[in-house]
């Protein structure tokens, strides 16, 4: 959390996150010239630079689009998502090396401008073998360009939340983009079953582990929960929630966490103000709730972000009976008092 | 005993041990991964051709200069041994723009010799120079020769893919192809002229530059078809070392199948 804007606030887990992103990149590249030049050795720098960082960054995309679902199923890895926006910002890089130096490549010194040839160098549109696959690299592009610039918490804050988020989730439409940029372009020609072989397990495994992900999140908006007289919904028996953890309930159409800690249960929305997070997977420490993904705080009794800071989520009522907690499935405003209930 | 409730937070330093185990079993999966991908794509690549572009070591080199079809210098190698070299211009050009300016000095430039200081291209057997400056293109005082008809081959039908010789014969690896269609489409259009690169199963292959009807030159036109498997028809003349095959550019049949230049 911070209160004002600085390129990267440091700490010694990005520091090391982004140490083992330097590595594995150095390592892939001079791995794949290192083959190159042993069993390709007449290739010229530009391809190798081109197929280097291209196969760099779609590798890299894929170990990205892992990490959702994976810390999702499994909050272990959430500290690989904490960060991920610099691997995002890294796997931008590697691509946008790979962009440039295919348009420098291809497209520039030519009798038009080379974006523009990008687009008419060739008109085949219409087939699905001979599709100009530039085209579809250069949105991906794109998209990456837009979601690394904005890779930064002033955007989040000033784009709000579900902009950026609506924004960022564009990450699927570059996926798609890329793996059609590669399938009808470079294995058109470099037809292994072995490098083929590799994109078409990434796809499988990661579609299926959000499916999985998907499935799990399910459970949680399929809950049914009957209501009282008064209408207040009855949600679960006080001691399915550990201590200083939530359950999380769908009430309505919010998705709501109830937390039990030092005798007492407080009830707020489920998602954080920063990105997102469920604060229902995290966990009451200092006595604030925290946010699972970036650590984002607020209090329990009243959703409210301790001073200084200013981020308030919606709270709702609770009662006990026998054990039984109900809730009221109105929400109040954000950042309102409500007495914790004992239990 | 109890299982520790482990939670992370990013910016406290204290991790968790099973966490810390579970981050340390990721980034070795996707270090294994990006070692894996790094084998595969560094390994399983064709191998480039060793066509040679000599991009920083420019040669002069001097001979009889015929425009038709497209800008060539006849080199005696030896005693009536010549090789037509094929003059190109500088990125995705021709080499017109270099020639037309000595010609608006010293007039008709055909059949004379010349001297010219570019960078050489040479694969196959076939040589090319890029010329990358009219100052660097010289007349020199001779008679001028007279143009040796070309001897005529007969009509053939053969099956190849169009590609722009420049990338072809060494300034791209790989230089045909999808990944290459949209730098041969602009090399040609840019005034390169198109070759149809023809190669047999015992990967012998022929070269033949591409001409309308008439014998004049192609480029815009043939852009739709640079890059793809086809078949194209025509009368066959043979220059010095160089094909040339008169097409009608509305006959050439797209063939769905994979190149066999590849």
């Amino acid at each position: 959390m911070g209160l004002d804007y600085k390129l990267v606030l440091w700490n010694k887990h990005k520091k090391t996150y982004d140490k083992i992103i330097a590595l594995g990149m150095v390592l892939y590249l001079v791995l794949f010239i290192a083959l190159t030049l042993a069993f390709n050795p007449e290739t010229i720098a530009e391809t190798m630079i081109i197929r280097a960082f291209g196969s760099l960054a779609v590798i890299m995309l894929h170990i990205i689009l892992v990490i959702g679902p994976l810390s999702r199923l499994n909050p272990q890895f959430l500290p690989i998502l904490y960060n991920r926006r610099h691997l995002g910002v890294s796997m931008f890089l590697a691509a946008l090396i790979h962009g440039v130096f295919a348009i420098i490549h291809f497209h520039t010194l030519g009798n038009v401008n080379s974006i523009y040839a990008v687009f008419t160098s060739n008109m085949d549109y219409g087939s699905l073998t001979n599709f100009p696959f530039q085209v579809l690299g250069f949105l991906a592009l794109l998209i990456l360009f837009f979601m690394a610039s904005t890779s930064h918490d002033f955007f989040l804050k000033n784009l709000s939340p579900n902009v950026w988020k609506g924004l960022h989730m564009l990450v699927y439409v570059a996926y798609a983009l890329i793996l059609l940029h590669v399938f009808l372009g470079a294995f058109q020609q470099e037809t292994s079953v072995f490098t083929i072989g590799i994109l078409v397990l990434g796809f499988i495994v990661i579609s299926s582990l959000h499916l999985v992900a998907a499935f799990k999140e399910s459970k949680v908006d399929g809950f049914k929960g009957e209501k009282d007289t008064g209408g207040w919904l009855k949600v679960c028996d006080v001691h399915e929630i550990p201590e200083d953890r939530a359950k999380i309930f769908s009430v309505g159409k919010k998705r709501v966490a109830i937390f039990k800690y030092d005798g007492k249960l407080s009830a707020i929305h489920n998602v954080c103000k920063h990105q997102g997070g469920p604060l229902g997977e995290g966990k009451i420490v200092d006595g604030c709730v925290t946010c699972p993904w970036h650590g984002y705080q607020y209090l329990p009794h009243n959703g409210q972000s301790p001073p200084p800071f200013t981020e308030k989520v919606a709270t709702y009522e609770l009662r006990l009976d026998n054990d039984m907690i109900y809730i009221n499935p109105i929400g109040l405003e954000e950042g309102t008092e409500v007495e914790p209930i004992l239990c | 005993m109890e299982k520790k409730d482990e939670f992370y937070i990013g910016y406290v330093d204290a991790v968790g041990k099973e966490t810390k185990s579970s981050i340390k079993r990721f980034v070795l999966f996707a270090l294994g991964l990006l070692l894996i991908g790094s084998i595969l794509f560094g390994f399983f690549q064709k191998e480039a051709n060793n066509s040679v572009f000599d991009f920083d070591t420019p040669t002069k080199i001097s001979g009889t200069y015929y425009e038709a079809p497209y800008p060539m210098l006849r080199v005696e190698l030896a005693k009536n041994t010549f090789k037509d070299v094929l003059l190109l211009g500088f990125g995705k050009f021709g080499a017109n723009a270099y020639l037309d300016e000595i010609k608006r000095h010293k007039g008709n430039i055909n059949g004379k010799h010349l001297t010219i200081e570019g960078n050489l291209i040479y694969y196959n057997g076939k040589t090319l120079l890029q010329i990358d400056d009219s100052q660097k293109i010289s007349l020199d005082k001779s008679k001028k020769k007279n143009f040796v008809l070309p001897e005529s081959m007969g009509n053939h039908e053969v099956v190849g893919e169009i590609v722009d010789p420049k990338c072809y014969f060494g300034v791209m690896k790989p230089g045909y192809g999808k990944i290459h269609r949209s730098c041969a489409a602009l090399c040609i259009s840019g005034g390169i002229p198109p070759v149809l690169a023809v190669s047999d199963n015992n990967s012998i292959s022929e070269y033949f530059l591409l001409t309308d009807l008439k014998g004049n030159p192609i480029h815009k036109d043939i852009v739709p078809y640079i890059g793809l498997p086809s078949k194209l028809k025509g009368k066959v003349e043979k220059l010095e070392d160089w094909y040339t095959m008169r097409i009608d550019v509305s006959k050439i049949e797209k063939l769905d199948k994979e190149s066999s230049i590849y």
